[in-house]
């Protein structure tokens, strides 16, 4: 099923549909919040752990409450130490059950890397699929917080190089809520990055009864026929500000949200590339190693002969993330929207 | 008796196989047999494997001569197919001690076909579910934290378990183990941590790991107690880790063992030459002196349980046609499948591991290995 609203954007498909037709108003963060809940509700085998996330809540207050109804049986702070942190859901998920960790910012995941890409990762591969690590890392990312470079980094595709994880990223309450239940009841590690800007800021609709979103389907929040923007995670609401300002000059954008970059919708990319013509790459996170320079290459590889320009990327710069100049950074509309001028006068 | 803290490691049978004063051995002549010939099988496992490794059949080999009884002891104090055990690359003595098979531990060596891990890992990675052995990483200390949460969720469903965790004196060094041992006192989590003290990371003796002035010692900054026995003694190993596993079923919380032993062989066939490169003969000879197998047959003796020459060689022989016969078995089975290499990455097949194998089946069609 798929709905337009009134102001002409197209909302999210459902993957799988509500049984009853109310909704409620949630944040991104809200929505996080009440998904963990129901999951908790839902399945025993849930374990929700980190630093600071039983009585305060977490620093973001995304677990904020659960303790009080779960226990601290479910619901439990741990040791400061992220190695630990990540390496006990693997085992606890190796011994059944459903573990989700949260990381208090994506920018200390490091003593835990290894953890991620030597265990998690591999330990299906490994053992020839005699054990298998379904466990969720949550964690706020990227910047626009005023955080400096060590509470607002996108360290997304180093995760994406590592084969056995799967990478979430979304941008609106609706898929913060169905892509973690996703996460939390399939079978696989997953690594949840949360767009910090996005917590409070994005508000939407949410259906109250169950639903999930489905990995590597990417929502198209707009359609269009000229340019195609591609975006994940806290760059989306400015890539809508770019489309809309092309709309008002006459220019029709088909507006892409990845969603999940591992899988990626490497189908619904280049379909709509193969439509426009053109592709404008939107991302936060450094140039060098981006996730989309992936998506580029797909593109040159299977889309060339439709291509009408060169496909452009908009990213992050190549210095480690900056205090003073945060907004500078960050690909806000007005870089989208030079790119996309670029790649229309091509 | 073992206890918390001991200046000097706990011995049941001393280095001439003399029964320590205070101590009794209940174990029957067949069970004391039992130990005997699964030290005597690790033992000649290693003698086949390098011959294997001489002959090029297989790339790598980790010995564990020297450290059968460490080994050996830490198996059968568990219970096997009940407790988990995270192993570390060295441990085919507790693989095979916790019933993994000749066959099974092969497969995975050559990785072939046969190989419970599909050929996924290099030799000395096995790992079996229905052993409860889980398929160990190279990085080192890397199983210490996936043991603790392992442990946590046995207390958390109220099982019967215990979850071992094994690792050499090296990884006492690495961030991993701090965080884990950290992490497992605070959330009491029921997990038995064993370092099989070997003595050399590779090159790095013990001495430049660490200044305390032994592993078990640590576990007091951790709060949790540390216990220490002599990893040449078979019987004060296997005594150590029932005990400690009983008192861990018992709602102890977790504890830290050293095993003191010593690698009498080289690090791998990386460093075939340990004992001009990093160590002296006179080190080594003093440890082979205080060999494990050697020992329990001095304690037999004295028990009346002589192992005459003619029962070692058949016993040697037939380990030696047992290992033949797994390897043969295992070469026999062949190189997984080209299409395996794209499983268990995840548990449904994403579409660019779909389009990955679309891609390998216009190069190797529908036959199987190329």
């Amino acid at each position: 099923m798929t709905a337009t609203s009134s102001t002409g954007r197209q909302d999210t498909p459902q993957d799988t549909a509500p049984t009853a037709p109310e909704t409620v108003t949630l944040t991104l963060i809200q929505a996080v919040t009440e998904a963990l809940r129901g999951e908790l509700r839902r399945d025993d085998r849930v374990v929700v752990f980190g630093e600071d996330v039983g009585a305060r809540g977490g620093v973001f207050l995304a677990t904020a409450g659960l303790q009080a109804e779960f226990g601290v049986r479910r619901v439990f702070d741990t040791p400061l130490a992220e190695a630990a942190i990540v390496g006990a859901a693997v085992g606890m998920a190796v011994r059944g059950l459903r573990p989700v960790a949260e990381i208090q910012f994506a920018d200390y995941i490091g003593p835990g890397f290894d953890q991620l890409t030597s265990q998690a990762a591999k330990l299906r591969y490994r053992s020839g699929g005699q054990f298998s690590c379904p466990m969720v890392v949550r964690t706020p990312s990227g910047g626009g917080v005023k955080g400096g470079h060590h509470h607002s980094q996108s360290p997304e595709a180093y995760y994406c190089h590592t084969p056995g994880l799967k990478v979430v990223m979304p941008s609106t309450p609706y898929d913060a809520m169905g892509l973690l239940r996703t996460a939390i009841r399939g079978e696989d590690p997953v690594m949840f990055f949360e767009p910090k800007r996005l917590y409070r800021a994005a508000k939407g609709e949410v259906p109250t009864a169950d639903f999930t979103v489905e990995f590597g389907r990417a929502a198209v929040r707009r359609t269009g026929t000229d340019l195609t923007i591609v975006g994940y995670g806290g760059v989306m609401p400015d890539a809508e500000k770019a489309a809309d300002a092309l709309a008002a000059e006459g220019v029709s954008v088909e507006v892409l949200d990845l969603r999940t970059l591992v899988p990626w919708d490497r189908e619904a990319v280049l379909a709509s590339v193969e439509k426009t013509g053109r592709a404008v790459l939107v991302s936060e996170a450094p140039r060098i190693g981006n996730f989309m320079g992936e998506v580029a290459s797909r593109i040159g590889e299977e889309a060339f002969g439709s291509l009408l320009a060169p496909v452009m990327q908009v990213a992050g710069f190549d210095t480690p993330y900056p205090y003073a100049q945060d907004r500078v950074y960050l690909p806000g509309p007005a870089r989208i929207l030079n790119a996309c001028v670029k790649a229309l006068q091509y | 008796m073992l206890e918390a803290f001991p200046l000097m490691p706990d011995q049941i049978v001393s280095e001439d196989g003399q029964l320590q004063p205070g101590e009794t051995v209940t174990h029957t002549p067949a069970e004391l047999r039992a130990l005997w010939e699964q030290m005597t099988l690790v033992r000649e496992f290693d003698r086949k494997l390098v011959t294997l490794l001489r002959q090029g059949r297989t790339t790598f080999y980790a010995q564990a001569s020297g450290m059968e009884a460490t080994q050996v002891g830490i198996a059968t104090g568990l219970r096997p197919g009940h407790d988990w055990v995270w192993g570390y690359y060295r441990d085919q003595g507790v693989a095979l001690g916790l019933g993994m098979t000749l066959h099974e531990i092969v497969s995975q060596m050559l990785g072939s076909n046969s190989d419970l891990n599909k050929g996924r890992q290099m030799p000395h990675h096995a790992g079996s579910a229905r052993c409860r052995f889980v398929s160990g990483s190279s990085s080192i200390a890397s199983q210490l934290p996936p043991a603790v949460g392992m442990a946590m969720a046995q207390a958390y469903l109220g099982l019967d378990e215990v979850t071992v965790v094994t690792f050499g004196d090296g990884a006492t060094s690495e961030g991993d183990w701090h965080a884990a041992l950290n992490m497992a006192a605070v959330q009491g989590a029921p997990c038995l941590f064993i370092c099989e003290n070997n003595q050399w990371a590779i090159s790095t003796p013990v001495t430049r790991q660490t200044r305390a002035e032994s592993i078990h010692i640590k576990a007091r900054a951790y709060g949790m107690p540390g216990y220490f026995v002599d990893g040449n003694d078979v019987l004060a190993v296997q005594r150590a880790v029932r005990t400690l596993a009983d008192g861990i079923r018992a709602g102890s919380g977790p504890v830290l063992l050293e095993c003191l032993t010593y690698r009498v062989g080289s690090h791998s066939n990386a460093d075939a030459d340990a004992e001009k490169s990093y160590r002296t003969r006179d080190e080594v000879n003093a440890w082979t002196s205080r060999d494990p197998i050697e020992r329990l047959e001095r304690f037999m003796a004295r028990q009346g349980q002589e192992i005459g020459a003619q029962d070692r060689a058949q016993v040697v022989a037939r380990i030696h046609r047992d290992v033949e016969d797994a390897v043969a078995r295992a070469e026999a089975s062949g190189q997984p499948d080209w299409r395996t290499m794209l499983e268990d990455v995840y548990a449904d097949t994403p579409s660019h591991l779909r389009h990955a194998y679309e891609d390998l089946r216009q190069e190797y069609g529908s036959g199987g290995t190329k």
